[in-house]
Formats: structure tokens, sequence, C-alpha cells
């Protein structure tokens, strides 16, 4: 009986010890000593310093809405955040000064959007990119995006609709309105073969008669080597996106010859597959596009419930897809020599030897790559109407 | 008998599916990638020394029933050179067992407690391992037994929901230099699989003989199949930048992101992780001590329990100064020292012991 | 800092000797565990002292040299 008594004690001490250990006593924080990022930027001074800023999420239980420093004085949605910013020579060393500023100890888990400024993008981003690689806070799968201008200046926004910035642009990546980045697939990109990369752009539409500021995403960044090199428009990110087989929502208007009209089209579904062909010196890619697409207006005089007419429409939206693909590969393959598009990676797996004896010479190989659109598209569904009570000679 | 409890088949071939595989998916994908690149599932499937010292476990049983290959050192080379190569045996498993404790700690610090001085992190957990081994094997039987269905869930539970973000390009071109790739990646498992020993000193406790050979073999094959998901789901998320990573599987966890609900799961990879440590530790040590109690010829191994689990935090401390170096280690000597010691050691054993065997029967007749 | 140590690890002896020295039966028993028991607390002292000592890996290491040399070409021949 004692025995059993005697092991029972030291059962339960054993226990009550471990249970103390359990929170993890070294590394405990509480919630409340937490300054929860939602957002940061990184931007390049005038005296060539990196700027780390930050947006900091205040949870309901912290302070008073107004805050001096860098503080945005306007809280929009339900959400109250405020912006700080520190310089250093490297990111980490900004990080440490950052701290000095803010009375919590800075949170890097809830992070999900990081915002690269113009300058520092055409400076090079190899830096910020292994800082955020290494040190265990920031999360893989945050968005990244160029800014036109300064980062910070996004930060500094705070949009009506969504509680924070971060949110926003988030949500407007996941949209498939531009380009959607995470953090890993942009390391994969920098360390892969075709050692370039693209962004989303974030623009700022300015203020307003009543409107405040907010941002969008317009456009895209071209990097290469790790540097941004240029800049394309909304529409040659659309033709990259097609290639890059990442366009997943969409509105295409066309204009058919003799329809006296323009016809708009609601993607529901595409598939792009990169055939690439090595014949002797000759390398070749050919882009079969597959796209499912309903019919959302019909401004013509075609009446649509005829299938000839559906065949005419086919036509012209492929013909519309070939255009825009082929603007994005002008841009990328004459302008700025980047395989935005991941060329490299469709020849090294069909070809591994040929493209290991040449890969020193993508640069060169890569402007010659003759590339063939094949777009095929199927006109799904007509939308609710046929032929269009409201337009009469309809043929 | 200093070990009067006894296992089931099942539970052994739980053990020592748990005993392999934690340890196994925390830091060779990384290793493998290096070598093998997009090959690196592949890899797990050239198991050579698993087969090899699995074979030897079992026909050194079948001539020495009853024994544990330390016992049947003294059997086969008699009774001092037998004793010199048990000890070095027992010495080698609590150098094994130093570094697969570091190993556990250097993950739990470097990417959860920053803080948490190293000692703490490990202390904990041998404590805990030991009270568990004082139990007895039917204790570590039975924990394996339990941990098993969770630490299996718990996997799928990360692979499952990272299956929309696999890009299945990444594993092409498939074989583009031939086996070569993927038999160098396999070098670095080698050593987990050669740890496969450890099956010699469960047999004897088992209850049920016959199904032992079963049993082992099943686990040897989900320890495989465990390993090819892995590799393949990190390879297929990663692609070029998997070998950069230490640990690709955490990352792997650290991206899942269904519907926005299912994120951060990497709590649930430590916990995985901490699952499977945890009955990897308890196994190797429970080996270690019943080694060593046999190897003095005592009447019990729990006095024992303490004094080691003593030695084995110390090892830890002790084997490498630094993450690179243990890093570094692990991916060279100790693949080759622990191919010495429990592949080639127990196959020069069991042929040794066959030709005795057909020695004295020839000369029993003759 | 260092003693602190020390004293720390003959307690934990202490502990472990208070804990089994009444449960064990048997001389023999009593001298395996006081033998590794002082084993133990005489290493975990020393490399309180001297951490930086060689341990088994770098003998290994240095065992095995030759064989990760011949790998370390190996590879480099392939990945390069």
């Amino acid at each position: 009986m004692d025995a059993t008594k005697r092991k029972a004690v030291f059962a339960l001490f054993f226990l009550s010890v471990h249970a103390l250990c359990l929170t993890g006593c070294w590394d405990r924080t509480e919630v409340n000593d937490l300054a929860i990022i939602t957002a940061a930027g990184l931007d390049l001074t005038e005296d060539q310093q990196l700027e780390l800023s930050v947006k900091i999420y205040l949870t309901s239980s912290s302070s008073t809405p107004q805050m001096g420093g860098f503080s945005s004085p306007n809280s929009g949605g339900a959400g109250l955040s405020v912006v700080r910013s520190a310089t250093g020579l490297t990111v980490a060393d900004a990080a440490s000064k950052l701290q000095q500023l803010i009375s919590r100890k800075v949170f890097w888990g809830q992070d999900e959007v990081f915002i690269f400024g113009e300058r520092l993008s055409r400076q090079g981003f190899v830096e910020p990119i292994e800082f955020l690689m290494r040190h265990p806070g920031p999360r893989e799968r945050s968005n990244v995006f160029v800014s036109k201008g300064m980062a910070k200046d996004v930060l500094q926004l705070a949009p009506p609709i969504e509680r924070s910035i971060a949110d926003s642009l988030r949500k407007m990546a996941k949209l498939q309105t531009g380009l959607n980045i995470t953090m890993k697939e942009l390391a994969q990109m920098m360390g892969g073969k075709a050692k370039a990369a693209v962004l989303p752009m974030v623009e700022i539409k300015p203020r307003e008669a009543s409107q405040d500021a907010f941002a969008f995403i317009n456009g895209s960044a071209v990097l290469k080597n790790g540097k941004m090199v240029g800049r394309m428009n909304k529409v040659a990110t659309r033709g990259l996106m097609w290639l890059r087989d990442e366009i997943e929502y969409g509105t295409v208007t066309v204009s058919p010859e003799n329809a006296g009209g323009n016809v708009s089209f609601q993607l529901r579904r595409s598939h792009t597959k990169l055939v690439p062909h090595i014949r002797g010196d000759d390398w070749s890619i050919e882009v079969r596009v597959e796209t499912w697409d309903d019919i959302v207006e019909n401004a013509t005089d075609l009446d649509l419930s005829v299938p000839k007419h559906i065949e005419q429409l086919r036509t012209a939206l492929e013909a519309d897809i070939r255009q825009r693909t082929e603007m994005a590969l002008a841009q990328a393959q004459k302008e700025w020599n980047a395989d935005v598009f991941q060329f490299a990676d469709a020849f090294y797996r069909k070809y591994p030897k040929e493209w290991n004896r040449n890969k020193d010479r993508w640069d060169a190989i890569f402007p010659k790559v003759k590339v063939r659109v094949e777009a095929r598209s199927v006109i799904s569904r007509p939308g609710l109407i046929g032929k269009s009570p409201l337009i009469p000679n309809q043929r | 008998m200093v070990e009067k409890g006894r296992i089931s088949a099942f539970q052994m071939g739980r053990m020592i599916y748990l005993a392999i595989t934690p340890t196994a998916i925390l830091t060779t994908p990384a290793i493998t990638f290096k070598f093998a690149k997009q090959d690196m599932w592949i890899s797990p499937i050239w198991a050579f020394c698993g087969l090899i010292t699995l074979y030897a476990v079992f026909r050194l049983h079948a001539i020495y029933p009853g024994r544990n290959i330390v016992q049947a050192c003294e059997a086969v080379i008699g009774r001092l050179p037998g004793k010199l190569l048990g000890a070095l045996f027992l010495l080698y498993y609590l150098y094994l067992i130093g570094i697969i404790l570091r190993e556990y700690g250097e993950f739990v610090v470097g990417s959860f407690l920053f803080t948490t001085p190293l000692i703490v992190v490990s202390g904990s957990m041998v404590l805990v391992c030991a009270i568990a081994v004082r139990g007895g094997v039917e204790i570590v039987g039975r924990f394996a037994e339990l941990l098993l269905p969770a630490f299996v869930t718990l996997f799928l539970f990360i692979i499952i929901p990272i299956i929309p973000d696999l890009r299945v390009p990444n594993m092409f071109p498939i074989m583009a230099n031939g086996i070569t790739p993927s038999l160098a990646g396999a070098f670095v498992l080698q050593t987990w699989f050669s740890e496969l020993i450890s099956a010699s000193f469960l047999l004897p406790l088992v209850a049920d003989q016959k199904k032992a050979k079963t049993s082992v073999l099943i686990a040897l094959l989900m320890i495989v199949l465990t390993l090819v998901v892995a590799n393949l789901a990190t390879l297929m998320l990663l692609g070029d930048i998997t070998g950069g990573y230490t640990y690709p599987f955490l990352i792997l966890a650290r991206y899942i992101n269904l519907a926005e609900f299912f994120t951060h799961l990497e709590a649930i990879f430590m916990a995985i992780w901490v699952l499977g440590a945890f009955v990897k530790i308890c196994v190797f040590f429970y080996v270690t001590v019943l080694g060593a109690a046999q190897w003095m010829n005592l009447s019990d191994y729990r006095p024992i329990v303490f004094p080691i689990g003593l030695l084995v935090t110390l090892s830890s401390m002790w084997v490498a100064p630094d993450l690179q170096k243990l890093t570094f280690s692990i991916s060279t000597s100790v693949t080759f020292s622990a191919m010495t010691m429990f592949v080639i050691v127990p196959m020069l054993l069991l042929c040794l012991a066959w030709v005795q065997k057909r020695w004295r029967g020839t000369a029993a007749k003759g | 800092m260092k003693w602190t140590a020390v004293l720390g690890i003959a307690a934990l002896l202490a502990l472990m000797a208070a804990y089994e020295w009444p449960k064990t039966k048997g001389k023999k028993e009593k001298t395996a565990f006081a033998a590794i028991a002082v084993l133990g607390g005489l290493l975990a002292s020393w490399l309180v002292f001297y951490p930086e000592t060689p341990g088994p890996t770098q003998c290994l290491d240095a065992l095995y040299k030759p064989l990760v040399k011949m790998i370390e070409n190996l590879t480099q021949e392939r990945s390069g």
C-alpha cells in the first residue's frame, strides 16, 4: 500500500512539473504582447538604405484610434491599424530597428502581404527575399507585390471594403485580375532555370472628390536576375496569364467582322499547355489554349441562336486570345529578354539533355524561340436569351 | 530473462515503423534532393540496407532463437570478443540515440521555441521516455500501437490539404540521368533503413513469433511508402528550391491554405513529429537499456534506465557543436558507420554463425 | 555559473539515487546503477567545463574520411 502511495505521489509530482513546461515557458508570449503585422513594405530610401514599413493590426483591447508617428488618421472599415517604419542596412537590421519603435514584439505570423517599392525592385530583390526565406517568421504563402512608387504609401491606405489593406490586396490577387504570386512561387521563379519572374503591380488611385484613395492591381512587374526590368500593362498581363495557365476569370470582348457591334464573353474555364519542340538548332513552343466561355452581352446584329454565327464568334475569340498572348510574348522576348513564362522549365522537362547542354545560352536562345499560339475555344452557353428581343433585324 | 514482458507481432511492426519514419521525413527530403533532384521520390524504394539487415536479423534469430544480436555475438565469436563487440554495438546505439535526440531538439528549438535552451527540450523528452521505458517493452509497444493511427492521420492531414497546390510537372523528367541520381539520393536513407536492426532486440520478445516476419516486412513496406509520398509531395510543391530548406516537409505544412480555413497547420506537423520522435526515442532507449542490462548480466534493467537517460542526454549535447556539422555528419560519416555496424557486422556474424553451424553439424555427424 | 551547473548535475544524480536505490535488489544491479550514474555525472561535469571536447562524431568523421572524400568527388562531378 505504501509503495503504491509513493508511486502516486511521484507520478503526480512529475505530471505537475511537466504541466508547467507545457506552456513553453521560455518562448511564451501573450497575445497582448504581440504587434501583429498584416502587411509589410520594403523601400529603398534616397541614401540607399532599406526602409521597412509594417502595418500593425490593433486588437480591440488595445489603444485609442488616434496615434502619433506615421499612422493613418483615418480608420476605414472595422479594424484599426497603424504604420511604422524604420531603416537599416539589411532587412533584419531594419526589422530590429523597427522593434525599437514598437511597444510589442513584432509578430510576422499573420503577415499575408509583402510589397516591394519600385525603386528597390529596380535595384534588386535578392537580399530581401533571402531574409524572408531564411527567417522562420514570414510565411511562404504570403502574397508579394511591387508597388508603383513607395510601398509605404500603399500601406498607409485604409480601404473601405475590407478590414485592412492587406486583406484588400490579397483578395484582389485571388480574384486574378492580375497575377497571384506567393513568396514561395517568387522564390521558385527566381531560383529556377529561367531566372526571370513576374509580380503583380499595385497602383494607388488617388483621392477624388468624395472618395478616398485606394489601391488596386494594375499590370505586372517583370524581373530578370532579381531586378525589375520592365512593366507590363493590363492587356499584356492578361496575355501573360494566358501563357502561364493562370486565367480563371475574365471577360473578353470581340468585334466580329460584318457584325456591326461587339460581343462579350465570360470565361468559365481555361487550360493552357506548353509543348516544346527542338529540331536541331530550332527551338519552338506550341501553346495550346483551350477555353470555355459563355456569352454575356450581344450588341451585334447577329442572331446567336444560329450555329454558323457561333463559329464566327469563336474565330474572333481565338484571334483575340492570340493577339493578347502575342503582345505579352513580344514584350518578354524582344524588349526584356525575360522568360517569365517558364519556357525554360518546359524545355527541360521534355529535353533534359539538350537543356543541360544549352542552359548557359538561354539568354541568347530565348528571344529566338518561335512561339505558335493555338487557341481553341468552346462557346458553351449563350446566356439566358437566344435571339435578342431588343435588337430587331438579327440575321 | 531480463525482460518478462511480451509484445505482439503487430505491436512490433508498429514500433519498427515509428522507430524509423518520423526523423526520416524531417531532414532527409532536403538531403535526398541535393543528390537526386527530381528523382528524389524514387530514392526510398532502394531500401537495400533494410532488406539485408532484416535478412541478417531473422536468420540469426533462427540460429540462436530467443537471443538478440548482442547476445548472439558471444555465442558466435566467443565470450571475450563477443563482449567487446557487444559493447561496441551498445556504445554505437548510445551515439545514435544522441544524434536522434539532438535532431529532435534542434528542430523544435530552431523552428518553434527559439529561446528555449536545447537541454530543456532534450531533457524533458528523455525524462518522459525514461518513464515509459522503465515500464517495460509492453508499455513501449502499447504506445506505438496507440500513437500510430494518430501519426498516420496527422500525416494525411498534411498531405491531403496540400494537394491543390502541388504541381505535377515538377517531377519530370523522370530518370533523366538514369538510375544514378535516385541511388545517390538513397545513400543517406540507408542510415534509416539500417536502423531496422532494432528488430533484432524486439524479436525475442514477440509472443506470436510466426507472424513477426510478416509484420516487420509490412512495416518496411509502409516506411518506404510513407517516404515516397512525403518526398513526392515535397517535390511537387517546392520544385527547384526543395534542397534550399532544411526542413522541406515543415514548409509543406506551413503552406497549406484550404478554403482559407485550414491554415497555419505547422502546429500539426510539430505534433506528429513530437509523437513520432517520442516513440522512436523510446524504442532506441529501450534497446540500449535492455542490451546494456543483458551485457552486464543484470537481473533487471529497470534501475539503469535513468542513468542511461543521463548518458543519452549528454550524448545528444556532445555529438556535434552545431546544426550544420550535425547535418553534414548525418549525410556522410553516420551513414557509413550505421552501415558498418548495422549491416556489415550482422551479415558477418551471420556468415560466421552459418559456417559454424555447418561445421558443428558435420563434426557431430563425423 | 559553471559550478551551479555541476551542483545541478549532482542534485539530479541524488534525485535518481533517492528514487532508485531503495528499489534495486541485488548488489550487481546497485553497482551497475552507481557505475553508470557516476560515469554520467563525471562526463556531464567535464562537458560543462570543456564543451569543445571532440565527441564521437569527430572520431567517426576522422575514421571514415577517405570514404567521405570519395563521395564528395562523385557528387561534385554530377551536380556541377
